[in-house]
């Protein structure tokens, strides 16, 4: 397996910069999740690296070797399309075959691998159909295997699972992680999809307009957002956030809730809140409304389990709070995450 | 109040009539009179029948000149469209390409479609004059034909059925070209991306992938080239008239000139009901291909 | 006063502008519009002729003639003139739809129509008593002697003489004057220079005429006098042997893709050394200005073993079609159009000559001395042309089985099968007998022959 590289990667089309100026590392076995809204340039980096793109500038590395000049049959890897891009006209079977025949393997080899692929998908009944008299899971199992015969370097994934319907993602994403870690094999996957993001991947980049705004673990990405963008792109619903000043002040909807349920021990900072409407969701209840003095009224939401049984009704004030570990501090200016140390201290200043 | 059942009871006839009208007056109406002709003695002069049964097939089958017809309108059909299908799938790739000026190229390319049929076998003639032939005077410029070589397009038999040959192509390359562009065009760029990282070269690519997602579509232009060039009798009657001594006949020129120069319309109309097993055999080809392309 | 200078400066400007303007847009518009007489014609007289070889014809006919005929008989006369491939298509369709033109020309005798046309007898006894009678090679072109009818009425025919190089014979120190030396001149001249003749091979009209014209010649024919079928002769045998040795001494492949206008091109861009043709090419020559006019000089049909024959190079037939309608004027406008004749002539440039002599009275005069020619008397050969000259058919008459013998081009792919050697002379003469063999007995059937 290999480590991919992106340096200093940029992409223009014409006049318009898709990528500018990546730096990213996949590390052995990882899988890299490449996150961000449509058009922020996570496909175009993706192509890039499978070879199906020319960067403007900058190198693809793929296991220590410079693959920016080589074509994508040359790399290594494989890749899964969003719409599975099987070829029509072949059996699964002939599908799966593919890569192999293209590298010339020998054809008991090739019966084997693709037993194996197929028995890995558990797809081998299917091996005799034509893509077209599959269903939406099957086409993406075959794609997968698919993939996954030629025993490549490097997975590169667009987007696999935004063509099944939400029950089956579920599923699907539990399998391929699962055969990601059998494999070991590098993997790089685009979504837009935060909940796939944060599910499957090790570490997750997140990218804007073209550039890598966080790279780190879901966890780093969602409690300690690098800046204000990646704050409010993650999270549903998204990270409060309250102008104060020169700073801007993020916590989560979960970290926001009545005072009286805060433990005691916790340092917390207090945020009067007037209710104007709730949400019960089963699981949650979604309660909106805005914060009075000092704060400038500014409309947040609290996102509280519906094991809290705190009264909190529509037209009236309540206050609520927020860990003080659970508050994130951006420069207003530039939308960069502040410091830690700081962030704590001046918290400790400014509220109570 | 008009219920909306109502209005497409009504509508369906109304739409489909022009349709219908069109395919009985201009289609069934002169087959069926093929039909009655072909068994009767009439002929130019004469409005006066009289039924003579299967007299003319006999007599036409009987006929060299009919062998040769059929001969040469399978040959002349078959050959070229294997050059429109090789060369329609070349200039279609080339034309997928991007480059400057690539809306002028398939301008030029789609004229010859666009031109009259008999505007551009005249164009042709002259390609081909004894005297005049563009071809030979170009090959004798350049070196390709010593000064005693002078080869007669439209006067040897070989080279008038190889012309006959090339204005087809010609003509119908066109068609097949924007048909193929449209098949190949219609093939997703993710088909193309995943051949292209699963490892395929140009021509495993080209043989393995392309070629047989654009086939379906190809056959239709295959279908249409076929009926086009099986039933056309302007090019040869142009360019040779059947000749030298009828040895460019095709089915549709003979029973031009037995039908009508020569007047004796009954064998006209019989020999052109030839014709029809073969049209008949590509319609069914033709809506099994577009059946298929509908389940895909 | 400047002031004024100005705006009548501008408004004659303006004026020029609109006027140019109104010119452009009527010239435009003109020939769209078919221009009828300033007063609506009572009747109306609809021809359908073919685009004449000679335009100065067309431009008389279409320009002066009709409208003067027209005027005078009240009737708006309009002309379709047709390419001539197109004529045979044209009255077939016209003919199945019962409804068309009310005078038709063809260019050779459409006997097949015989059912479908008025017979022309008055016409004929019309003309005879005005201008003496007409020439047999009219009437053997427009008479059925089986039915006793006049099925086309013939105005002018056009002569097939030999054009040949002068120079290029003179050189060989020869003269086209029999077939036999026509295939050892032709030989000769082509060994030296490269330069062939161009006697058509190929299924059109002057590869029918000039193929008759040998086998007349050599004494064979395709009926005799009565209508019977006699191609399978030894005298065909003969004349089809001649016509590939004469291919493959002095001929290229390009007779086997001749057309009408061949003959022209091949002569007039310096590439053949003789050809049988009407006098178009030099006509062609004289009025392009192209100086090889002057080497091209013209003789008699060529002398065979048995007869110096020829044909007429095409046969103007008129018919009228029973459901014409319009059926009187046509036969007074043929009538007068014999009348004046004379300046039909003179407009085709000697193209059409009279089938009524006594139209032109002063025709040998008049061709002996062309402002045109070079020498003036280069046409003067054709004054006793009627001494050479006959009809498809001969010596019979030009009736429905030879018309149908004659356009599917029998007689034409019998000889270059022959020639070529795809088929002995035997094997093609058997073919032709054949396919001749069915068509006579269609027409006997039919009561025509």
């Amino acid at each position: 397996m290999a480590i991919v590289e992106a340096r200093n990667i940029s992409k223009k089309f014409a006049e318009v910069t898709a990528v500018e100026q990546i730096n990213l590392t996949a590390e052995e076995g990882e899988f890299l999740v490449l996150l961000g809204p449509s058009g922020c340039g996570k496909t175009t980096l993706m192509r890039m690296i499978a070879g199906l793109e020319q960067p403007s500038a900058g190198r693809i590395v793929i296991g220590g070797r410079d693959v920016t000049d080589l074509p994508p049959r040359t790399r290594n890897i494989a890749m899964v399309f969003q719409s599975y891009a099987l070829y029509p006209h072949m059996t699964v079977a002939g599908n799966i075959a593919f890569p192999l025949r293209a590298r010339g393997t020998s054809k008991v080899e090739t019966a084997e691998r693709v037993t194996w692929a197929a028995r890995m998908f558990d797809i081998e009944r299917l091996l005799d159909r034509k893509p077209r008299q599959l269903s939406g899971g099957e086409r993406q199992r075959v794609a997968l295997a698919r993939a996954v015969v030629r025993k490549p370097e490097v997975f590169l994934l667009d987007e696999p699972l935004s063509n099944l319907d939400a029950k089956l993602r579920h599923s699907a994403r539990d399998e391929l992680k699962q055969f990601q870690r059998n494999l070991g094999t590098t993997t790089l996957y685009v979504t837009h999809d935060q909940v796939e993001a944060m599910g499957l991947g090790d570490r997750i980049a997140v990218l804007n307009q073209g550039l890598v705004h966080q790279i780190g673990t879901p966890q780093q990405v969602y409690d300690r957002p690098a800046d204000i963008f990646v704050a409010t792109f993650i999270g549903s619903p998204p990270m409060n956030l309250v102008e104060l000043d020169d700073v801007v002040l993020g916590f989560r909807p979960e970290s926001f809730l009545p005072e009286e349920v805060h433990p005691a021990q916790d340092g917390r900072s207090r945020l009067p809140f007037r209710i104007t409407r709730s949400e019960y969701l089963g699981a949650d209840r979604l309660v909106y409304g805005v914060l009075e003095p000092p704060y400038p009224p500014t409309h947040v939401i609290s996102k509280l389990p519906t094991n809290i049984r705190v009264e909190v009704n529509s037209g009236e004030r309540h206050d609520f709070a927020v860990r003080l570990a659970d508050l994130n501090r951006f420069d207003r200016a530039s939308g960069r995450r502040l410091a830690e140390d700081g962030e704590a201290a001046s918290a400790t200043s400014d509220l109570t | 109040m008009i219920g909306l059942k109502d209005d497409e009871t009504r509508l369906l006839p109304l739409m489909l009539a022009p349709a219908v009208s069109y395919i009985a007056l201009l289609i069934g109406f002169p087959f069926v009179l093929s039909i009655a002709y072909s068994m009767t003695n009439i002929s130019v002069g004469t409005t006066e029948l009289k039924f003579v049964g299967l007299d003319n097939f006999i007599s036409v089958v009987g006929s060299q000149t009919f062998w040769v017809a059929l001969k040469n309108t399978c040959i002349i059909t078959l050959v070229s469209q294997v050059f429109v299908v090789g060369l329609g799938n070349v200039l279609a790739g080339l034309l997928m390409a991007d480059f400057t000026g690539k809306w002028w190229v398939r301008l030029l390319i789609l004229l010859p479609w666009v031109a009259p049929i008999s505007l551009g076998s005249i164009g042709w003639l002259w390609i081909f004059d004894s005297i005049y032939s563009v071809i030979n005077w170009t090959a004798r410029a350049i070196g390709l034909l010593g000064p005693f070589d002078w080869p007669i397009w439209l006067g040897q038999p070989d080279l008038a059925m190889a012309s006959i040959i090339i204005v087809n192509v010609w003509r119908l390359l066109p068609l097949a070209t924007v048909i193929i562009l449209a098949g190949l065009s219609s093939i997703p760029q993710d088909i193309h991306d995943a051949a292209h990282v699963d490892g395929a070269g140009f021509w495993r690519h080209h043989f393995e992938i392309t070629m047989p997602l654009v086939l379906p579509i190809t056959l239709i232009a295959v279908l249409f080239g076929i009926v086009f060039t099986f039933t056309d009798m302007i090019v040869v009657f142009v360019l040779t008239r059947g000749g030298p001594y009828d040895t460019t006949q095709v089915l549709a020129s003979w029973a031009f000139f037995t039908g009508i120069q020569g007047g004796d319309l009954a064998e006209g109309a019989a020999i052109s009901l030839f014709l029809f097993p073969v049209l008949v055999a590509v319609a069914i080809l033709f809506l099994g291909v577009a059946r298929r392309t509908e389940v895909t | 006063m400047e002031n004024d200078a100005v705006s009548r400066d501008g408004f004659s400007r303006r004026k020029i502008l609109t006027t140019t303007a109104a010119a452009g847009v009527t010239a435009a518009v003109a020939p769209l519009v078919r221009i009828r007489p300033a007063r609506a014609a009572t009747k109306t007289l609809k021809l359908l002729q073919w685009s004449h070889f000679v335009p100065g014809y067309d431009k008389w006919f279409n320009n002066t003639y009709i409208k003067e005929w027209g005027a005078k008989n009240d009737t708006e006369v309009v002309v379709d003139n047709i390419n001539l491939s197109l004529i045979p298509s044209r009255a077939a369709a016209e003919v199945s739809a019962q409804k068309g033109h009310d005078l038709v020309m063809f260019l050779s005798p459409p006997s097949v129509y015989e059912d479908q046309v008025i017979d022309m007898k008055d016409v004929y006894v019309e003309c005879e008593k005005k201008h003496g009678k007409a020439i047999d090679l009219a009437i053997k072109s427009t008479y059925n002697p089986k039915t006793k009818k006049y099925f086309a009425f013939s105005d002018s025919y056009v002569p097939d003489p030999i054009n040949y190089r002068t120079d290029l014979w003179g050189e060989v120190g020869m003269m086209p004057n029999s077939w036999d030396e026509i295939r050892a001149g032709g030989a000769k001249i082509k060994a030296k220079t490269g330069i062939p003749i161009g006697v058509g091979l190929s299924a059109e009209l002057d590869t029918a005429m000039a193929m008759r014209a040998l086998m007349y010649a050599y004494g064979a024919g395709e009926q005799d006098a009565e209508g019977n079928l006699v191609l399978n002769s030894k005298n065909t045998l003969e004349a089809i042997k001649f016509a590939k040795a004469l291919y493959e001494e002095t001929m290229t492949p390009e007779v086997f893709a001749w057309d009408p206008s061949s003959n022209n091109r091949q002569m007039l861009a310096g590439r053949s050394s003789l050809v049988l043709n009407a006098i178009s090419i030099t006509r062609t020559g004289e009025n392009s200005k192209l100086p090889i006019h002057e080497k091209i000089g013209l003789a008699k049909a060529a002398q065979g073993p048995v007869r110096r024959i020829g044909l007429e190079h095409v046969m103007d037939c008129y018919v009228i079609w029973k459901f014409a309608d319009n059926v009187e004027g046509a036969q007074k406008f043929l009538i007068d159009y014999i009348d004046t004749f004379r300046s039909g002539f003179m407009a085709s440039e000697f193209y059409n000559f009279p089938c009524f002599p006594g139209t032109v009275p002063d025709i040998a005069t008049v061709i002996a001395k062309d402002e045109k020619a070079v020498p003036t008397d280069k046409y003067a050969v054709l004054s006793d042309v009627l001494s050479w000259a006959t009809n498809v058919g001969y010596p019979g008459y030009a009736n429905a089985a030879i018309d149908e013998a004659f356009n599917t081009w029998v007689i034409n792919t019998m000889f270059a099968k022959a020639a070529t050697g795809a088929e002995t002379p035997e094997a093609a003469l058997d073919q032709a007998d054949k396919a001749m063999q069915r068509i006579w007995a269609k027409w006997k059937e039919k009561g025509m022959i």
